[in-house]
């Protein structure tokens, strides 16, 4: 995981301080990222089949909803995801790239 | 204009909200050099997280940005943002502020604000700038017109992966930044340190902030604004675009049992705002809104309270007595209707609370101010003078020294940066740029 910093004006051995003095924050920030990856990765899953609400990407997820659309809406505001049209009482989303693809076409 | 260490200006302005931007935007128009101290990275305050303002329906952001790229471009300004202040002294020779600079662990000489980071960062956080309704990255830039536009990183959420030292074209990212003490010295001073919303987790009636789909009022601003976290208004709890939606006034306000026994001014009128705002974004929902008295006494604002009548918001007299989780995501409002139900029940899809109003700054310790019996800072001449407090050269504007709304808060931060104008003439018997003018003339 870990990546050259040194380009970072951080020596090697600051770097090796700073990852000593918090590592307790580290622990709990790689364990969110990993806990991240994988909700991303399930709702990103879904999404590539087609677009989805919230409780359709609940129902194949697992997620709980609110988590789902949580993450629908994070991945929405680094343009990962797009809203697409209504359904019901809920909106369907889409990935980006392929509701991009869909327009053009 | 850059910051530096010790630095020695006529006026400092404490509080980088709507009303310090205001006062400092005063003082600077009559050439004073003028500091604005602000605990969180972007001025701009709560106004410019607000969606839109009553009773006109302005948006927010169009009035408060050109004001803060205004102090922010001004020569006459220098912004100290990201500072927690840990003293402010008056003696014979002026006041002297000591603050910490807090770490944003970015050279913000060096960042252009490309957002490369925080594209990069692989960990997301609950986003308390959008409500929690969203994730925001450990390292960003705190929203999207956020001044100054440089990254900071949240220590705690990171992992030191690297990535954003990678990703950045300025190698800006610095992971060993340390805070860094400051002191400005100033010949006057003014609060302007605004308010807090009263926490939802105080009332256990109302859930505790543990039933789902019922949020605060500056939650709601942030699904009402166009840059909202949705884009829409939606319930929090499974993306539903609810059909009923009530408010409950005076939540965490008038209760002597959440120490709040003041009334907290602006919820009616925002209530009533954000209920237009939601009757034009959805059009077949029901809004009710469960209030105790509608305080409706600025200009034009019962013409406003008239029109939200006229569009089909119900208006509901009466005090809510607790909040239950229902079927569905509902929530269950349990009340006693003072129009002749009596003690009833009604579920409603999403319910906002009308928090309470606090203090945004406890000067206890830090500033030797008076504070009235409500905490808020006490102005000596409430009638002739209100910006005038009992601490010689500071003075103070805005919800500082009691809940206001945003007209009175603008008008008060202009009188304070007149008085503070005042002061400073008093004491050097000239105004700013005379001795310019006098030297041209001669």
């Amino acid at each position: 995981m870990s990546q050259d910093i040194s380009a970072a004006l951080v020596s090697k051995e600051t770097l090796k301080a700073l990852r000593a003095e918090r590592r307790d924050w580290i622990a709990g920030a790689s364990a969110l990222a990993r806990e991240n990856k994988k909700a991303r990765k399930a709702v990103m899953d879904r999404l590539a089949v087609a677009s989805a609400t919230v409780p359709e990407i609940t129902e194949a997820t697992g997620l709980p909803p609110d988590t789902a659309l949580w993450m629908v809406a994070s991945l929405k505001k680094f343009g990962e995801v797009v809203e697409s049209e209504k359904d019901g009482s809920f909106y369907r989303y889409a990935l980006a790239a392929e509701a991009a693809q869909a327009q053009e076409a | 204009m850059d910051s530096s260490k010790n630095a020695v200006f006529d006026a400092v302005v404490i509080g980088g909200g709507i009303a310090g931007l205001q006062s400092a935007l005063d003082l600077a128009g009559q050439g004073y050099k003028t500091a604005v101290v602000e605990k969180d990275a972007s001025i701009g305050g709560k106004m410019i997280r607000l969606s839109k303002v009553f009773p006109t329906l302005d948006c927010a952001s169009c009035i408060t940005t050109p004001k803060m790229a205004a102090a922010a471009h001004h020569e006459n300004i220098t912004l100290y943002t990201w500072c927690d202040v840990q003293r402010v002294e008056k003696d014979a020779t002026g006041v002297s502020v000591s603050m910490i600079q807090r770490p944003r662990y970015v050279d913000i000489d060096k960042c252009i604000g490309c957002r490369k980071c925080e594209y990069n960062c692989p960990v997301l956080v609950p986003d308390t700038e959008q409500g929690g309704f969203s994730g925001r990255k450990a390292i960003r830039i705190p929203f999207s017109n956020a001044i100054p536009q440089k990254a900071l990183l949240d220590v705690e959420n990171c992992m030191l992966c690297g990535k954003c030292a990678d990703v950045c074209p300025t190698k800006a990212i610095r992971y060993d930044q340390k805070p860094e003490p400051r002191r400005i010295a100033a010949k006057t001073a003014i609060l302007a340190t605004g308010y807090e919303l009263s926490s939802v987790t105080g009332k256990p009636q109302y859930g505790n902030g543990d039933i789902p789909n019922v949020i605060d009022s500056l939650q709601m601003e942030r699904l009402l604004a166009p840059h909202g976290p949705y884009g829409r208004v939606l319930r929090p709890s499974d993306g539903m675009i609810p059909d009923s939606i009530a408010y409950v006034q005076c939540a965490g306000s008038r209760d002597a049992s959440m120490g709040v026994s003041y009334c907290s001014r602006f919820c009616c009128m925002y209530a009533v705002k954000q209920a237009m705002l939601l009757s034009g974004s959805l059009p077949l929902a029901d809004i009710t809104i469960y209030y105790m008295d509608i305080r409706a006494f600025g200009k034009n604002y019962e013409q406003f309270y008239q029109n939200a009548k006229a569009m089909g918001i119900e208006f509901v007299k009466a005090k809510v007595a607790s909040l239950d989780a229902g079927q569905g995501g509902a929530v269950t409002v349990r009340y006693e209707d003072q129009t002749g139900e009596g003690a009833t029940s009604r579920d409603h899809d999403l319910v906002v609370l009308s928090m309470g109003v606090l203090p945004g700054f406890a000067p206890g310790g830090v500033c030797p101010v008076g504070l009235g019996p409500d905490g808020f800072i006490q102005s000596v001449l409430p009638k002739l003078s209100p910006s005038v407090t009992d601490l010689e050269g500071v003075f103070v504007a805005g919800v500082a020294a009691g809940p206001k709304d945003i007209v009175d808060t603008i008008t008060e931060a202009g009188a304070a940066a007149m008085q503070a104008a005042k002061y400073l003439t008093a004491l050097s018997g000239k105004a700013p740029g005379a001795a310019n003018k006098e030297s041209s003339h001669e």
